[in-house]
């Protein structure tokens, strides 16, 4: 056969799977990208369309506003474009410490907003320490709310991350691959989701050969929640990992949006 | 085995020792190859090579290349700073079946890619036209030692040997790196680029078939430090013509590392 024919019918198999597995994505963001500077802004406006260009049906937003500016900026400006965001788009806030109580929009005081679907906090950028006793309370607001909680590897001590999976069990963490590689951080990681139930993982940069089939294997499709890092990364990339991995559909149909549906649902708002 | 038409023209083998890798072998490697219609890889180079256990790691290079049926080619490294060592088994090494080019690394062995140190490595490749493939990356703040390989600083060699097939893996990163290894594309002849690594971004593929030859630009995945279908799925899904992705997966690797197709 041609290699044109068969490198058509590879695309054609490859995009019909990736509409099958009704993508759901942790990890798209709107604002001005900090730390790549030839990426480019994804405007509010384009979201639905680029969504739709890669076959994700929905997925939760956060803002760069809020590790380059503060907190409160990025949450405001979520908060500014949620009435126009499209069907299936949710949202995550930053959080920071409740004590002091710093000035709103911010996560922990109130019942949720409408479209907050989670917490992300960035304790190195917003210097605190990722301890019980500095952000215990805001850990117990999200138990409260069925919140969870995401933070970027590179934000965290993975020591500071054991203790608080330990101390809050019921507490659903989700561990972010960016926006450095975690590839070289993967022996701490294994250890944590070893001994850490409640502690998941986003896969975006989960890159290195056969992670997914490895991780479902060692610990089980429920442990893996979809992202793709839009705008900075190519959707397809990430979704090319789960894709092809020698797991079961069932199993890429959890990871690829099944595990966070079913995590957002229960968010009380 | 049919369909395998595709050339992985950035992978690795061995302990990469500073992550956990549940694939590390040659054998694993080809039974990817297997089962991504993959006909050809080039290793370029394992960790113990890097450390100076070159003349073993060679051996073993070339008896996985016979032992994969010729489907799993290989380079040699060259450190500037053990440069008469390296240069004496790179001229032995040239003659075997499955050597297809030389390495080198600036960031790695600490020694800028414009020092003096290169210019044995540039002389052999010239005289025995093979290809020389770098690391390159962009300025990064959390990786200083980068500054070492961005893609301008080959550009001293790349003038001097204008016959010699330089390819700059990964492309200078995914930073200002690539607007240099654009340029230098365009601007070069005998100047390539792989996409080895983690070079995710976005629109990649769409903005690379408007702003480099089409012959400029070969598939890589930098295996196992990433998993091959990431790249694979993005190349097939890119909204770009059927003939590029050709180019890409096949075609330019051919050419640069004459390759029987």
């Amino acid at each position: 056969m041609k290699i044109e024919k068969v490198m058509e019918d590879m695309s054609r198999k490859k995009r019909d799977k990736v509409k099958e597995l009704q993508f759901f994505d942790a990890n798209i963001w709107l604002g001005e990208p900090d730390f790549f500077p030839i990426a480019s802004e994804l405007h509010p406006n384009d979201l639905e369309e680029v969504c739709s260009k890669y076959h994700l049906e929905g997925g939760l937003i956060s803002h760069w506003d809020s590790p380059k500016i503060s907190a409160q900026d990025g949450n405001h400006a979520l908060l500014e474009l949620q009435e126009y965001l499209p069907e299936a788009i949710y949202t995550i806030w930053t959080g920071l410490p409740l004590s002091p109580h710093e000035q709103d929009p911010l996560p922990g005081f109130n019942a949720p907003p409408p479209g907050l679907r989670g917490v992300r906090l960035f304790p190195k950028t917003h210097k605190y320490l990722l301890s019980p006793w500095v952000i215990g309370t805001l850990c117990e607001w999200c138990i409260r709310h069925a919140v969870p909680l995401f933070f970027w590897h590179i934000e965290v001590d993975w020591n500071h991350v054991y203790v608080l999976a330990k101390k809050f069990p019921k507490l659903n963490i989700i561990v972010e691959t960016q926006w450095q590689k975690i590839l070289y951080h993967n022996r701490n990681l294994y250890s944590l989701m070893e001994s850490c139930n409640n502690v998941l993982l986003e896969t975006s940069n989960f890159i290195g050969q056969d992670f997914i089939t490895h991780a479902v294997k060692t610990f089980g499709a429920e442990r893996l929640i979809f992202g793709s890092f839009l705008p900075v990364n190519d959707p397809f990339a990430s979704m090319g990992m789960i894709l092809d991995a020698d797991i079961s559909d069932n199993e890429k149909k959890m990871i690829s949006g099944g595990n966070l549906r079913q995590i957002i649902k229960g968010v009380r708002v | 085995m049919k369909d395998l038409f595709i050339i992985d023209a950035h992978a690795h083998t061995g302990f990469p020792n500073i992550f956990f890798s549940p694939e590390i072998d040659a054998q694993a490697m080809l039974r990817r190859m297997d089962q991504l219609q993959v006909n050809y890889s080039i290793n370029l180079c394992s960790m113990r090579t890097l450390h100076g256990y070159q003349s073993i790691e060679l051996e073993k290079a070339q008896q996985e290349f016979e032992e994969s049926g010729g489907r799993i080619f290989y380079c040699g490294f060259y450190d500037p700073r053990r440069w008469e060592e390296d240069i004496e088994i790179l001229k032995k090494a040239v003659s075997q079946a499955g050597f297809k080019g030389i390495k080198i690394h600036p960031s790695f062995n600490n020694t800028p890619a414009d020092d003096e140190g290169y210019d044995p490595v540039w002389k052999i490749a010239s005289d025995f036209d093979i290809p020389i493939v770098a690391h390159t990356w962009s300025v990064s703040s959390y990786n200083p030692s980068q500054v070492l390989s961005t893609p301008e600083k080959f550009e001293k060699y790349v003038k001097k040997y204008p016959g010699v097939r330089f390819v700059l893996g990964h492309s200078g990163g995914r930073g200002t790196g690539r607007f240099e290894a654009i340029r230098m594309v365009n601007e070069y002849e005998n100047v390539y680029m792989d996409f080895g690594g983690d070079i995710y971004c976005y629109q990649y593929f769409e903005n690379m078939e408007r702003q480099v030859p089409e012959n400029k630009i070969l598939f890589g995945t930098d295996y196992p430090w990433m998993d091959l279908r990431s790249h694979l799925t993005r190349v097939f899904l890119a909204d770009i013509s059927t003939s590029f992705k050709r180019k890409i997966l096949r075609d330019n690797a051919l050419e640069v590392y004459k390759l029987e197709g």
